[in-house]
């Protein structure tokens, strides 16, 4: 049954939204679940054979993901784009997300580290958002930008990547309907300064733990800034973003890929680990290589090796204990990472027991295991895709419905008339906040964002 | 309750590195609880509940990309196996084929973990989801909507990049394996076999509980999943016996 976004079904869609605030569950709701259930359903092989070939039906799954461009492109330039991260812990998302009073007691535990905050030196000097992280982190910190500009005057004299991301915030913002959601938490400027303050402090500690380590760490600190003196960006904003100094590749020096970005994470607590890496194919590649080159895992040193895989925003740190993994992997083939107890004695026992099996029936047992494997992950990627869909779903109607708001009490005031503060009050009683803000193009933007998957989804069904 | 009784299940089934990982969601569901019958519910207490959520991601994040990095690394170096064992001529026939036998047995644990992973990310999420779905209920706020956006830009939740480690995974594997007419006797002989194994235990244990968790809500709404349905469900469950011996 095709599901599309006509005008007629907007209106359903937000009749039902109010509804479902008003009151509960209605029954237009489950017709929708079901309706979509259906469609989505129906992406499923027909489920007719036992442990058909799997191939094609993992095959769609990225059909499913190219629904979701917001979503999916910057996790696809993630992966195939060879770019690392690092994520640094801090409590960015829960100081943003609620009030001036609450966050003050949150940043003492967990500093705030928002993509505007530059460290002057010290590993994270290279600071490079994601994009994906950038969407759930910008969104916060938007607020800032918007309403504080002198922190970005502030910050611009240390250094330009603090203008940088202000400015894709807002123009990311234009394309993430969420961000009108946000615009109402007023972050006071005094606790950015003191979030500075905080982050100035791990990077002193950062230095001087490696300080201890590697006597070449001014060395390292030195060529990194050398080599960076303009801000870099390992943006992909799916074309959204115009700033002029967004598009500048990080150094392609080892096989093309781009350098490691820094991206905080929601830390409440507080502990002030080492930015967090997150390693792609493509790094581990140019870190096998540079190994190689240094004479093999047990020759090279973290050091040498991070030196010869130039790599922007690399530390010391996550060579060190990449190398430490590589090298257990190398040695004892195949260790299972977790549950070395339980797996191993199974092993054992099971090489035993193989080899009095035929070789036949050990490979039926493995084609059976993978077979299950296969399903489950395929039913995952399914649900995943799912889910995701949903959320997109429940943010239109969200935006939908505060639009509907906006434009009601526009024409109301327009009017003048005396009903504004009841429609108002009928308005707010769900409790969802009305808010002003690039609803109207963020919703534009997102409609046929959402129309799409639809269309799509007429298509597949 | 059935989300709860579910996740704990699965989480006393789990590999044994990975119990600790998982969300805490009968701790959370209590302090919604807590929040919700409080006679003054303020923005601090959504502010604990919120810093709560926060650390249990970091949990995940953090697990994760550590499992991640790992399975980077496994992956590579199977391949760096099968390489090395295609070329290598001076190994007899039978030393190849017995180390053909010790790849593809590895190589389908290590599919099957790498699938576990991305299993622990989707429970935990969903796990999320309830979480905060029962708060915005119980206490009237709106802390879902906005909240669950930032969790789908986790890492913990991004997986593509394990998933396309799996489907290469599946694409080694179909040329590692010779093509057999598969004997339904023999298929129930191998599942007898494998029954006890870790891995594979664990993988159609995973199964099953998504089966159960997704049977239908009772608050079901415009963010539920529809029911899963699974053609083989017979089959596989018949896979599940719980043997405490080994079997040889």
């Amino acid at each position: 049954m095709p599901y599309s976004y006509g005008s007629e079904q907007q209106l359903l869609l937000f009749s039902f939204e109010l509804l479902v605030h008003i009151s509960n569950v209605s029954e237009g709701a489950r017709q929708l679940v079901t309706m979509e259930a259906q469609s989505a359903l129906s992406f499923q092989r027909p489920g007719a054979r036992q442990f058909s070939n799997h191939g094609a039906a993992s095959g769609r799954s990225p059909a499913l993901e190219d629904k979701y461009p917001k979503f999916t492109n910057p996790q696809l330039n993630f992966t195939s784009g060879a770019v690392g991260h690092i994520f640094s812990s801090s409590s960015g998302m829960s100081s943003d997300f609620h009030f001036p009073s609450v966050v003050t007691n949150l940043s003492e535990k967990a500093p705030f580290i928002p993509q505007s905050l530059e460290i002057p030196q010290s590993t994270t000097s290279n600071q490079y958002m994601k994009e994906t992280n950038n969407s759930s982190w910008c969104t916060d910190s938007l607020p800032d930008f918007l309403d504080y500009p002198q922190n970005t005057s502030i910050q611009s004299s240390n250094l330009e990547h603090s203008i940088m991301p202000s400015e894709d915030l807002l123009n990311y913002s234009q394309n993430t309907p969420i961000q009108s959601s946000n615009l109402e938490h007023n972050i006071m400027p005094s606790e950015d300064f003191g979030k500075q303050n905080d982050w100035q402090d791990w990077t002193d500690q950062l230095i001087n733990e490696d300080d201890a380590l590697t006597p070449d760490w001014n060395d390292i600190l030195i060529d990194s800034n050398i080599a960076d003196p303009e801000p870099k960006m390992a943006y992909h904003v799916g074309g959204s973003s115009t700033i002029s100094m967004q598009t500048q590749p990080l150094i392609p020096q080892s096989s093309g890929e781009t350098g490691v970005p820094l991206t905080p994470t929601p830390c409440g607590s507080g502990s002030q680990s080492k930015p967090r890496m997150r390693w792609t194919p493509e790094l581990h590649e140019a870190f096998v290589e540079a190994v190689n080159k240094l004479g093999g895992s047990e020759k090279a040193t973290p050091k040498g090796v991070l030196k010869q895989m130039k790599v922007e925003g690399l530390t010391i740190y996550h060579v060190k204990s990449h190398l430490q993994k590589y090298r257990t992997a190398r040695y004892r083939p195949e260790p299972s990472a977790e549950g070395p107890s339980e797996k191993k004695t199974t092993s054992v026992e099971d090489f035993s027991s193989l080899e009095l099996k035929t070789g036949l029936e050990i490979t039926e047992a493995l084609r059976l295991q993978m077979e299950v494997q296969k399903r489950l992950h395929e039913q995952l990627e399914i649900q995943r895709n799912l889910q995701l869909r949903i959320e997109e779903q429940g943010r239109y109607l969200q935006m939908m419905f505060e639009k509907q708001c906006k434009s009601g009490i526009d024409k109301f005031k327009a009017s003048s008339s005396t009903e504004p503060p009841s429609l108002e009050a009928n308005l707010n009683k769900p409790g969802s906040e009305l808010v002003v803000g690039p609803s109207e193009e963020g919703s534009s933007k997102s409609g046929p964002d959402v129309s799409q998957p639809a269309k799509r989804a007429k298509v597949n069904a | 309750m059935k989300f709860g009784k579910r996740l704990k299940q699965h989480v006393e089934e789990t590999l044994p590195g990975w119990r600790d990982m998982y969300l805490n969601y009968k701790d959370l569901k209590k302090l919604v609880r807590l929040i919700s019958s409080s006679l003054e519910y303020g923005k601090s207490e959504e502010a604990e509940f919120v810093y709560l959520l926060n650390n249990e991601i970091e949990k995940f994040n953090v697990f994760f990309m550590e499992q991640e990095e790992d399975f980077i690394i496994r992956h590579k170096e199977l391949q760096q196996r099968i390489k090395r064992v295609n070329e290598s001529e001076s190994s007899s026939q039978g030393e190849y084929e017995e180390e053909m036998a010790r790849i593809r047995k590895d190589i389908v644990d290590f599919h099957g973990e790498m699938v576990l992973l991305v299993n622990y990310s989707n429970i935990n999420y969903t796990g999320m989801a309830k979480i905060l779905k029962k708060y915005d209920k119980r206490t009237g706020g709106v802390l879902r909507l906005p909240f669950i956006q930032k969790v789908l830009e986790q890492p913990f939740f991004t997986t593509e990049l394990v998933s396309k480690l799996v489907k290469e995974c599946e694409t080694t594997i179909d040329e590692l394996f010779p093509t057999v007419v598969v004997m339904e006797v023999e298929m129930k002989e191998a599942a007898t076999m494998m029954a006890g194994e870790g891995i594979f235990r664990n993988t159609v244990a995973a199964l099953m509980t998504m089966k159960e968790i997704r049977k239908g809500s009772s608050t079901q709404s415009h963010f539920s999943l529809p029911v899963l349905s699974l053609p083989d469900t017979e089959l596989i469950r018949s896979f599940q016996l719980n043997s405490p011996i080994p079997i040889v």
